[in-house]
């Protein structure tokens, strides 16, 4: 564990700082708010999802792009050039920050036990972090290039897509053992589980999504979708997946896995995300700085909001404020 | 100007481009000009994704499949055609409508072009009381898809070498059509 810890550069607790924003925090409003990376820019743009504005725009350094906004209010992002992860508050305010090695990028969280993982695109590895201090606690073995990694609905299974390894692999959350090692498409990038516990791997290289069953360690389907598949996120019974090249969404049903729509978004979607009532989906678009709003239902994109230069968005990025 | 020298004179080391590789951050590039041509007739001289003979670095190309989507051109960036450099690209979106195209480089060698996922588009559209802007964006990696790059395959690198191959062959477009009357 030490010798883990003297690896973090810097590892800082701010805890002057986390009481200020407390007070700032109870002066915004409630709803659904989007914590949106804008690698380009180096910032983080904080959407108001009712409102359809952007609140705040706060200077992450480092090209973020990893991006994971919990339930409990915070928000840890990845900059990717800088190694630094930072953990948030939810009015953006820098309660903590780790310096790693390699190539960190993915992030995903676990409130349950106060962890967060980070992979290291370089390394083949990830960081299992303490949420609180963000110093690190242990590291778990991947196949080359991990980079998208998701928590499952039920909290006991942690995957990462191994994208130079054309894989997943799949930890057990408790022991942190590794469960299985799957095989999908061709570099694999973004993942996520959906709510039925199924999960989606968006396959770079061959322009579909394999489903899995990560418990069993099986392979459910191949669905084709767009070009270059970034993102997967869930809501109405559907699945909506981000296609970078084609500029679109496409939208497959998850009780049958058959293509049921393709909607028109803004120019090389990326992170892709649904809020907590699953009432809307929204996209980061990467070249056109904005992030599109779609209607689950109808399938109709309902808004844009600006972002910063970049938006990547990647990971889980919407926050339900009370 | 100079950025366009390098395209043209850099052979070096035949290493096989890294497509499918490359580092955390990808670049975006959006170079404009106006022109005092009206859009059809500059479509009609830059929209054929067979022929960027038009932009200076291209000294000479092959393809196959005319405009249709999946089309590939291979671009001569000397007399030497197929012996010197070269780019290997694919055209995944075509419309003649809006005058514009998009295409990625399926080959290229960093030497040549420090860059990887390479994915641009090309757009001419009407301005405002006569005329066009034309407008080139690309979506790229560095060159070299490690950690702690070496400076000529950096993030700074790859930036300057795209924005220098869109500069020249915009400025040929001024040169040709002539700037709009203000």
């Amino acid at each position: 564990m030490r010798l883990w810890t003297a690896l973090a550069h810097r590892s800082r607790n701010f805890a002057l700082f986390g009481m200020i924003p407390a007070l700032v925090a109870s002066a915004l409003a409630a709803g659904d708010f989007a914590y949106v990376t804008n690698q380009n820019s180096e910032d983080l743009s904080i959407l108001d999802l009712d409102a359809g504005t952007e609140v705040a725009r706060i200077s992450i350094p480092g090209k973020p792009a990893g991006v994971a906004a919990t339930a409990g209010g915070h928000v840890f992002t990845v900059s990717p050039d800088s190694k630094v992860v930072r953990r948030l508050d939810a009015t953006g305010a820098v309660q903590a920050e780790v310096t790693l090695d390699g190539g960190p990028i993915g992030i995903a969280a676990d409130p349950a036990r106060g962890r967060v993982f980070v992979s290291d695109w370089y390394n083949a590895r990830i960081w299992v972090l303490d949420a609180s201090t963000l110093e690190i606690a242990q590291m778990l073995e991947t196949g080359s290039a991990p980079a998208g990694l998701a928590v499952s609905p039920d909290g006991m299974l942690l995957a990462s897509a191994d994208r130079d390894s054309d894989q997943v692999s799949v930890f057990d959350m408790e022991t942190l053992d590794l469960r299985h090692r799957l095989p999908v498409g061709t570099r694999p990038f973004g993942l996520a589980f959906a709510p039925d516990g199924r999960l989606f791997v968006g396959n770079v290289g061959t322009d579909d999504v394999t489903v899995l069953d990560a418990v069993e360690g099986t392979t459910l389907a191949t669905v084709e979708v767009g070009a270059r598949p970034y993102g997967v996120a869930f809501a109405q019974g559907r699945a909506f997946v981000s296609n970078q090249y084609a500029d679109s969404v496409s939208v497959i049903d998850l009780a049958t896995l058959a293509p049921v729509g393709l909607i028109d978004v803004g120019e090389y979607p990326e992170g892709i995300d649904a809020t907590p009532d699953r009432d809307t989906i929204v996209v980061a678009n990467w070249f056109s700085n904005t992030v599109s709003l779609i209607d689950p239902a109808t399938l109709e994109v309902t808004g844009e909001i600006d972002t910063g230069d970049g938006p990547r968005a990647f990971g889980a990025f919407i926050q339900r404020r009370n | 100007m100079r950025q366009l020298k390098y395209l043209l004179v850099v052979f070096g080391l035949l290493v096989p481009a890294m497509a499918m590789a490359h580092g955390p951050t990808r670049q975006k590039v959006t170079l404009t000009t106006e022109v005092a041509a009206e859009p059809a007739e500059v479509w009609a001289a830059i929209g054929d994704f067979q022929d960027l003979t038009w932009h200076p670095a291209v000294v000479s190309q092959t393809g196959e499949g005319g405009n249709e989507i999946d089309a590939t051109r291979q671009l001569y960036l000397s007399d030497q055609g197929a012996d010197g450099p070269t780019i290997d690209e694919v055209l995944y979106k075509y419309d003649a409508e809006k005058m514009t195209y998009s295409y990625r480089i399926t080959e290229v060698a960093v030497e040549v072009l420090p860059v990887t996922n390479y994915s641009s588009h090309l757009t001419v559209k009407p301005l405002d009381g006569g005329g066009s802007l034309v407008e080139w964006r690309g979506a790229f990696y560095r060159g070299y898809p490690n950690n702690d790059p070496p400076p000529e395959l950096n993030d700074e690198a790859a930036i300057a070498a795209v924005t220098g191959v869109y500069q020249a062959g915009l400025d040929a477009l001024v040169d040709r059509f002539g700037a709009p009357q203000s």
